[in-house]
């Protein structure tokens, strides 16, 4: 894939959810590209988002070469006629069964007919939810004739990647070459950088929320010295002052697991909405589940977090000194 | 029953040595009926919490139905606590959260015994609230509150029961009645050991000790 330079992310999100790079290559790129020895194909892609006035919302449309569509996608399995002309698409089958749209029907872009003459299987990727309309209608609606998002290459023999790369990167100035290995590369690392990111996040919040308990422990303990020191007066040892206080702790960090968990079964479906309104597409069917193995973890851990958070407090606790505690 | 010799409390506060008790020789029999008076600051809680197990003396011998308790163990001492000694405070110092029958049978938690209902309502028809067992301590009066620490201080079944001015709190008509209740208790066989300000109670009591400065000078 060939873009124009910038930062490599770029290509990642493209592949990932059809990201508009705000830089286009030109054509004479092209040219150049097929210059290069060891190149079989080269393909030029126009990734865009337009507006769907029917349904009221923006669709990801992928110009591309029609007539390289099976070189480049021969996985795909397509229904109907792949478009000959530059009036019909091809949509993904997430976005008709949506839209309920089928093979003959007729949707618009800039008040442009245009026939969807070909719907595309479910692949289970991000190319479900995309329009692909032959390169130059879309070129044509954006008024950017001669301008591509990325450009395609498949080259003959995949042992000379590494040469042929470096060979395009040196004759062509202003490109940046990513391979498909990259791209893999660059989303995996993507996907466990927002992994890290989040679980980074979940332990801060267990600790603040771990100081928190322990915080509001110490303040009842100090406003319940004298009740303390009444009960080992009347017969409670240390350890039993410290198993009250690690039980409270306990108790209280469970009722907020269990009630963490019911608002975020609530929750889930403000959330799952929240998420729908600002992204263009999301596969149909729920993004959110419950899983009740999580949920028993979330509590195990609720738990856990009670008896480390408690065990300072309850220490203290049993260390309060009787007389000094009823003297008042 | 509990005997007393030689005992001296000393403690520091900040860099001052205090003296709190002075050789206190003192013995006590089952069933007796003692008041313990005098100014404040004269040892009497000391004395109190001495005998309690709850504090240790600093010298001397104290001796629990012929054992010798003043070097034991924290856990042990509990235990003495727990089997052989009821305590009654002046602020009564009952849990706001929990009802008059969950107060009563506290110490039972953490004696490790069961609670029988049966008991618990006739100890609470001893002290006169059996028709409050299921009352919060806000819905009490100050007399009332203290029964229910007498009640709690009754539930293990103790042989002492030890009363740190156990109507320091309530009015002339309730000292009256906790003072009765107390002497009833008595004439059922409890040794009972109350600090006191008020020198008409003191000398209701069988025996009276009078301290001062750390020392018995009666």
């Amino acid at each position: 894939m060939i873009v124009p330079s910038g930062c490599p992310h770029e290509v990642a999100s493209l592949v990932l959810h059809g990201a508009v790079i705000p830089k286009f290559l030109d054509l004479n790129v092209f040219e150049k590209i097929k210059d290069i020895s060891g190149i079989e194909l080269v393909s030029p892609f126009l990734v865009t988002q337009l507006p769907n006035h029917e349904r009221g919302r923006v669709d990801i449309v992928y110009g591309m070469e029609m007539s390289h569509l099976k070189k480049i996608k021969p996985a795909w399995q397509i229904e109907g006629l792949i478009p000959e002309k530059d009036d019909a698409v091809i949509i993904g089958s997430e976005i008709a069964s949506h839209d309920n749209i089928k093979i003959g029907d007729t949707i618009f872009y800039n008040k442009k007919p245009f026939k969807v003459s070909a719907i595309l299987q479910k692949t289970g990727s991000q190319d479900d939810a995309f329009i692909y309309m032959p390169i130059k209608a879309l070129q044509e609606i954006m008024k950017k004739p001669d301008r591509v998002t990325a450009i395609g290459v498949k080259v003959y023999n995949p042992q000379l990647l590494t040469e042929i790369t470096e060979d395009l990167s040196m004759k062509i100035p202003g490109i940046q070459v990513v391979t498909m290995g990259q791209v893999i590369d660059s989303l995996a690392s993507l996907a466990s950088s927002a992994k890290i990111l989040s679980l980074s996040i979940a332990v801060i919040v267990i600790l603040i929320s771990a100081m928190g308990v322990m915080n509001s422990i110490l303040i009842a303990i100090f406003e319940r010295t004298q009740e303390i020191g009444m009960m080992r007066a009347i017969g409670a040892s240390k350890f039993d002052i410290f198993r009250i206080i690690i039980k409270e702790t306990v108790m209280l960090t469970f009722a907020g697991g269990a009630l963490g968990i019911i608002l975020s079964i609530i929750g889930s479906g403000i959330t799952e909405g929240f998420v729908r309104s600002f992204m263009s597409y999301v596969p149909s069917g729920r993004m959110i589940a419950f899983e009740p193995w999580l949920a028993g973890l979330c509590i195990l851990l609720s738990l856990l977090v009670g008896i480390l958070s408690g065990l300072y407090p309850a220490w203290k606790a049993s260390r309060i000194n009787p007389i000094e505690a009823i003297k008042g | 029953m509990i005997e007393l010799k030689d005992i001296t409390k000393i403690f520091m506060r900040g860099s001052e040595k205090v003296n709190a008790l002075k050789d206190i020789n003192l013995n006590i029999q089952q069933g007796e009926f003692i008041s313990v008076t005098g100014p404040s600051g004269s040892g009497k809680t000391t004395l109190l919490h001495i005998i309690g197990c709850l504090d240790k003396p600093t010298k001397g011998v104290l001796k629990i139905d012929g054992i010798e308790v003043e070097n034991m163990p924290e856990s042990e001492l509990v235990n003495i606590r727990r089997q052989k000694i009821g305590f009654v405070f002046q602020q009564f110092y009952l849990i706001p959260g929990l009802n008059v029958y969950e107060n009563v049978t506290l110490p039972l938690l953490f004696n490790r015994r069961p609670k029988n209902k049966n008991d618990i309502v006739s100890l609470l028809e001893l002290v006169g609230l059996k028709e409050r067992i299921h009352h919060n301590p806000n819905q009490l009066s100050g007399g009332e509150m203290q029964r229910v620490a007498i009640a709690r201080a009754l539930v293990n079944d103790p042989e002492i029961l030890l009363a740190d001015e156990p109507t320091g709190n309530l009015d002339t008509e309730n000292s009256e009645k906790i003072f009765d209740l107390l002497k009833s208790l008595h004439k059922r066989g409890l040794t009972v050991i109350m600090i006191t300000h008020n020198p008409d109670l003191a000398s209701r009591a069988q025996k009276t000790i009078k301290l001062k400065d750390g020392k018995i000078y009666t």
